[in-house]
């Protein structure tokens, strides 16, 4: 996989997201952010209302998949390209999230919304009426997603990258310091994971970092060792699906999975073992 | 939750980002968090467009969230010296320390 089949720039986007076959979505965690102004020809996904399970703490299954894309007006043969705020959380949590069903053209916008505004781009409060389609969705594949028993078994044996901040990962906080400190049971880290935080991926615009810089992160500077299987995670998964989509996606490693439980599930568990303290 | 926190309460329990435009109102009670707000302004005029970053030693990224209609912006953080760091069209850029402590509503103003 290459940069070039995985993302794209905003003058890509200016140039072709009328193109027959290109469908511009922002997926934002807040969905008013699409509703104040979006770029123009882009749907919303609303990463909770359309792509989680109402009732249970999972995603919806293949068959509402199906019905939300085939709503929403998405074909099986359509590129998209998804985008949000967040430097792209949100909308790298749906790239994962599309190819776990299945999707085969599916692109990020470097930089999302934030890029975007901060370029002084057009935004609209236009929305689009796409023609409903008949889409069909793969059943969810497990090669990219980890439950918590393939974690738990997975201590000490592969690679566990905590993206997290630091004050979250040494158990000091319990979530991202502009929300407010609740979530898990307890706070700290799965034992053996290397912290990276999400952030060191991306430059302050929101764009990724270069492949060799990438590179150097992810093996120089925080050991991870290429040759085995990674599982990335965060608090509930989003924060992970960007470093999922930078090493997967960008970096072209094989076996990386993103655990979508993450410390909210984990550090809930009864009877697992958790560490404390700041990285070594 | 803290009351009267519109950003934080949209947030629910997602990893990220609270809600953007809204104005951001003033908290009233820190309730034990140590809570870090303000304003971007231009010209005295508040900066709607743009993004505020908690960063810590080192510039280490902690936290981002977009500015409300009314520039405004909340971070809870650690109890801290945090540095403040403001991103808004035409390459505008402002850093500046910020101290933050239990209980206690630390309020800054930025100027791009």
């Amino acid at each position: 996989m290459s940069r070039s089949e995985v993302l794209v720039d905003a003058d890509w986007v200016e140039a072709h997201s009328g193109d027959p076959g290109v469908v511009l979505v922002e997926v934002d965690e807040d969905t008013s952010a699409y509703d104040k102004g979006h770029i123009p020809g882009a749907i919303k996904l609303d990463w909770k209302k359309d792509l989680q399970d109402p009732v249970r703490r999972d995603f919806v299954d293949r068959v509402g998949f199906e019905t939300l894309l085939s709503e929403r007006g998405i074909s099986n043969d359509d590129t998209v390209v998804l985008y949000g705020g967040n430097n792209n959380w949100f909308a790298a949590y749906a790239y994962w999230y599309f190819k776990l069903y299945g999707h085969q053209s599916v692109k990020l916008l470097d930089g999302g919304r934030k890029k975007w505004e901060l370029d002084s781009r057009e935004l609209t409060t236009d929305v689009p009426q796409r023609p409903r389609t008949s889409y069909r969705a793969a059943e969810q594949d497990p090669s990219i997603r980890a439950m918590r028993d393939e974690v738990i078994a997975s201590i000490g044996k592969r690679n566990l990258v905590d993206v997290r901040s630091p004050d979250e990962f040494a158990g000091r906080l319990l979530a991202p310091a502009h929300l407010p400190q609740e979530q898990a049971q307890r706070g700290g880290h799965i034992p053996t994971a290397r912290n990276v935080p999400w952030s060191k991926a991306a430059n302050e615009d929101g764009t990724f970092r270069s492949d060799d810089e990438l590179r150097r992160i992810y093996g120089e500077e925080a050991g991870l060792d290429f040759s085995k299987d990674t599982i990335a995670y965060c608090r509930i998964g989003e924060r992970s699906a960007h470093t999922w989509f930078v090493l997967h996606e960008l970096l072209g490693q094989p076996n990386v999975k993103n655990y979508d439980g993450s410390w909210t599930e984990y550090g809930s568990l009864v009877g697992v073992p958790i560490e404390l303290g700041d990285a070594r | 939750m803290s009351a009267g926190n519109p950003a934080a309460a949209a947030a629910g329990d997602g990893c990220g980002a609270p809600a953007g435009g809204a104005a951001v109102a003033a908290a009233t009670d820190p309730g034990g968090q140590a809570i870090v707000e303000g304003r971007v302004v231009r010209g005295g005029t508040p900066v709607s467009a743009g993004y505020a970053r908690l960063l810590g030693t080192g510039d280490e990224f902690v936290a981002e969230v977009p500015l409300g209609e009314d520039g405004g912006f909340r971070f809870f953080a650690a109890p801290g010296t945090w540095t403040l760091r403001v991103l808004a069209p035409g390459g505008a850029r402002a850093s500046r320390s910020v101290a933050a402590e239990r209980g206690k509503i630390t309020k800054v103003e930025v100027s791009v």
